[in-house]
């Protein structure tokens, strides 16, 4: 592989690439703000200047003070080049360190700060600013100029989801760019020239396409806030975790940021994954965070309707093991879920299997569009990994469960997850049946429908994994401890078993992933 | 034992015991400085055996340092020798601009040295004070503590605080030097003297002083040496080591001064040293109220290490930002090991410090000058009679603070 040298280290690159290109993907970062490893170049922002101290030196005029003759003479300096633009040729020598270089940088750092306004204490950027992170890198020196900085529109209403902050605006245009390249809607742009220089909305528009948090998440500084996160937390106290995000079939990868003092999530951020989502996710699945939580299942519940009561935690166990003793095994029906993970799924399958029962559903979310950017046509994340637990057999709709209620056929359902794409209406057919237990992280149609309710961990709070709509399985660990006595769904459906006399024959997660890998091995 | 009514009987058994007695003296007691443990065989009056058991006092001092900034050590370090507490700090903030690569202003260095040689002073009266304290003689600890409490007058007047200043700032101090400072101390210094004089004729020439301090708790060049004693342990054993005179830091190579050194290593070399470096304090305090410009700056000028001015702080977004940085990252420290050393009260007072470039140390190693001198102390102790380890523990000056880190 071709190679050129940065800062006396050698970098391989391809054919075409650029310096900024080639060393990011060696994990070296040249300092920049405009450049952005999924969008387009701009080379505006000047920061990633970097001198080529190969081959001819492009030289600058320039006056240079004299110290001896007390004035400005003609001197010539070194052309920099910006790195995000500038590609990388065979054994090209190049400087991002050296003193023209840091000058530049400092130079180009203190500009962008020149009316910035004194905003840190009010920022959601703050704490993961580049300005922040730059000045202190690059520039650390304290404000030369004195006048009054420049004033422009602060807090503009974008869209729902966007609040813009001119004065903060360095100008990158990665928030057109996202908008033009990734959501193929050129919905934002720039206007006048120099210090006047601002983002606006097309005439007419609000920034209200499927990707619009995108545009805050590739805002370098604190221009572009999320109404939903603005003025929410600051980030230091913000911990992260890895998750797979639950909004569709793509299973876009995700940073989980949580409060743990709270234990509560406030955002989700893209994590970037060249075969997945890239570096981005659309705005519903940024938001399935808040799921988290609210509308939560904490306790145990018992009836249905006016008559409904939340029980102790071994109650609940015990009145859903009576609920479902005595049902026959042909006319048990196991509703999977779409929405829970792959072991989850899995327990439940082998839950049919002890008690004998083929009859296998599946309940999922409806009422969604897809989209040929990343939002697939299901938004459901495990629907493939749900039938690959059950062995890769089709499994029933909710529709068919429920003709199958009416008609007889099934006398007792153990359902899995809050989601179903039908209502508590649709899903009347069972509530004449007393046998119905729902095993939930959520209240919601299915748990509501139920005689028994018992509550399971959220996504966040267990392992396990999803198999998206390409067939990829992805699996995530704990972000968060949920709250007390609250299990995992495969654990629960455990203990669910044994206080109807079956084993599962699992006792771990590791247990259990080994029965995926024999029903994935008896699918074959 | 048996009962006394026993032993009365028995006549035979009121002869001495043959056997040695173990006692235990510490961790709780008064005279073990900061929970030191002795344990010893006495054979009648006299150690035939010697454990010293530090650890008693465990303050996590290293650790720490290792959950905040580099800043935040200051009143960890305060609280090393706290009786010269602003060595401590002097001594924090060099190993951190040492390994910064960055050197304070004159003025600061010269700020150091005065603030850092009126500590030792208050350091060795306390010293030397409670050592005459320990043998019956109060009036002078009172005579020498009353100057100790002129020299805090000053500190506290700099610094708002009489013992853990925390006064040390990395890239110089919290504050700079008051109006007075420099007329506070000179009116001080005739003071000191006068105490010191005062003292030699109260106890130089009192014979039971004498008997209890001459010639007892010896130490050796030699074992000096092979234990790595340093300051004025080491000097009144005849070790002309100090850290101001052999690897001048600041602006000492630019004073005139003595090191004082004993001969017999005994109790009295380490009180007559400690009252002679009294003296040469004074000494290098008024040359560097001489030669201290009484303008400029005294923090380094960047505002990566030393906070902005507050009001620009408000008013700017570069001091904003650096501002946000010190308190929210702390200062960044380049990746890299450092070995820092300077005088402290009882000797070489080193910080070892290790950064992996981010805001908060690695690890944070302090070689305490007590460490070295409290091993040593077995040595001048064993053989020597139960009554005289409290006036030799004494003048070995252990600081729990320091030794148990």
């Amino acid at each position: 592989m071709a190679k050129f040298v940065l800062d006396g280290k050698d970098i391989p690159f391809e054919p075409g690439e650029t310096v900024m290109q080639a060393a990011w993907r060696e994990g070296i970062e040249i300092p920049h703000y405009c450049w952005h490893p999924g969008l387009s170049i701009a080379a505006n922002c000047r920061m990633c200047l970097v001198q080529v101290e190969s081959g001819r030196q492009m030289a600058m005029p320039q006056l240079a003070w004299d110290e001896a003759k007390g004035e400005y003479v003609p001197a010539t300096k070194p052309k920099l080049q910006p790195a995000c633009q500038l590609a990388a040729a065979e054994d090209m020598v190049v400087s991002s360190t050296n003193d023209e270089v840091k000058n530049a940088q400092a130079s180009v750092q203190e500009f962008l700060l020149l009316n910035h306004p004194v905003d840190c204490p009010i920022c959601d950027q703050a704490g993961e600013c580049k300005l922040q992170d730059y000045y202190y890198e690059h520039q650390g020196t304290l404000k030369r100029k004195l006048t009054e900085p420049v004033h422009k529109p602060k807090g503009v209403r974008f869209g729902p989801t966007i609040v813009y902050d001119a004065e903060r605006c360095i100008m990158c245009t990665r928030c057109i760019r996202v908008c033009d390249e990734v959501a193929k809607d050129h919905v934002l742009d720039m206007r006048e020239r120099g210090n006047k220089n601002e983002i606006v909305l097309a005439p007419g528009r609000e920034l209200d396409h499927k990707y619009t948090l995108m545009t805050e998440h590739v805002c370098p500084v604190g221009a572009l806030t999320s109404s939903d996160f603005r003025f929410k937390a600051r980030v230091w106290f913000l911990k992260s975790g890895e998750g797979v995000c639950t909004g569709c079939a793509t299973g876009c990868n995700t940073h989980v940021d949580y409060d743990p003092r709270y234990g509560k999530v406030y955002r989700l951020r893209p994590r970037d994954n060249e075969d997945v989502n890239k570096f981005w996710m659309c705005d519903d699945g940024m938001m399935t965070y808040t799921r988290h939580s609210t509308d939560r299942l904490l306790t145990p519940t018992s009836g249905r309707g006016q008559a409904r009561a939340a029980v102790g935690e071994d109650e609940g166990l015990e009145l859903a093991a009576a609920a479902l003793k005595g049902v026959d095994a042909d006319k048990f029906a196991i509703v999977l879920s779409a929405q829970h993970s792959t072991e989850d799924n899995l327990a439940l399958v082998k839950f049919a299997g002890a008690l004998g029962t083929s009859r296998l559903y599946l309940a999922a979310l409806g009422g969604w569009e897809g989209d040929d950017i990343l939002r697939s046509d299901d938004n459901n994340p495990n629907r493939a990994g749900a039938t690959q637990a059950a062995g890769g057999v089709e499994l029933k709709s909710l529709s068919e469960l429920l003709a199958d209620v009416k008609s007889g056929a099934v006398q007792g359902v153990l359902a899995l997850g809050w989601a179903s794409a039908e209502s508590l209406d649709e899903l009347s057919p069972l509530t004449s049946l007393d046998a119905v237990v729902s095993l939930s992280s959520h209240v919601g149609a299915l748990p509501a429908a139920a005689a028994v309710a018992l509550p399971v961990a959220d996504t966040f709070e267990i392992a396990g994994s999803f198999v998206n709509a390409k067939g990829m399985t992805q699996s995530f660990s704990p972000v968060l401890s949920g709250p007390a006595g609250i299990e995992p769904a495969w654990e629960t459906a455990s203990a669910l078993a044994r206080a109807l006399g079956h084993d599962l024959g699992f006792d771990s997660l590791e247990s259990l992933r080994q029965g995926l890998a024999d029903s994935a091995e008896a699918a074959q | 034992m048996e009962p006394a009514d026993e032993l009365l009987n028995d006549q035979a058994s009121l002869e001495l015991e043959a056997d040695p007695m173990r006692l235990n003296m510490g961790p709780s007691h008064p005279a073990m400085h900061g929970t030191i443990r002795m344990v010893m065989d006495l054979d009648g009056e006299n150690l035939v055996s010697l454990d010293v058991q530090p650890g008693y006092l465990h303050r996590g001092f290293e650790k720490s340092c290792e959950r905040g900034t580099w800043a935040q050590v200051f009143p960890y370090a305060d609280r090393l020798n706290y009786v010269s507490p602003m060595l401590n700090n002097v001594g924090w903030s060099l190993a951190v601009e040492k390994l910064l690569g960055i050197e304070v202003p004159e003025r600061c260095q010269y700020y150091r040295v005065i603030l850092g040689e009126l500590s030792r002073i208050a350091d060795h009266f306390t010293c030397n004070g409670a050592s005459a304290m320990e043998l019956g003689a109060f009036t002078p600890f009172l005579w020498l503590l009353k100057v100790r409490d002129w020299v805090w007058d000053i500190l506290e007047r700099e610094t708002g605080a009489r013992m853990t200043h925390s006064f040390g700032r990395i890239g110089g101090m919290a504050a700079p030097p008051t109006q007075n400072f420099k007329d506070d101390v000179r009116q001080l210094i005739p003071e000191v003297h006068k105490v010191v004089k005062e003292t030699e004729i109260m106890l130089l020439r009192n014979r039971i002083f004498l008997d209890r301090m001459q010639g007892v708790g010896v130490l050796t060049k030699e074992q000096a040496l092979s234990y790595g004693v340093t300051g004025p342990v080491a000097r009144s054993a005849g070790v002309a080591y100090d850290v101001r005179k052999d690897h001048p830091y600041l602006v000492y190579d630019r004073f005139d001064f003595d090191v004082p050194i004993g001969e017999d290593g005994d109790n009295w070399d380490r009180f007559m040293v400690r009252l002679e470096e009294i003296r040469q304090s004074v000494r290098i305090i008024e040359q560097a109220l001489e030669q201290m410009p009484d303008d400029g700056p005294i923090n380094v000028d960047d505002p990566r290490i030393v906070y902005p001015e507050k009001q620009d702080v408000y008013t700017t977004i570069e001091a904003t930002i650096a501002h946000f940085k010190l308190v929210m990252e702390g200062l960044r420290v380049p990746a890299g090991e450092v070995y820092s050393f300077t005088e402290g009260g009882n000797g070489e007072l080193g910080f070892h410090i290790v950064s992996d470039g981010s805001g908060t140390p690695y690890r944070v190693r302090v070689r305490p000058p007590c460490w070295y001198n409290l091993a040593a102390s077995r040595e001048m102790l064993l053989g020597g009679m139960i009554a005289d380890i409290i006036p030799t523990f004494g003048s070995v000056n252990m600081i729990g603070g320091e030794c148990d880190r």
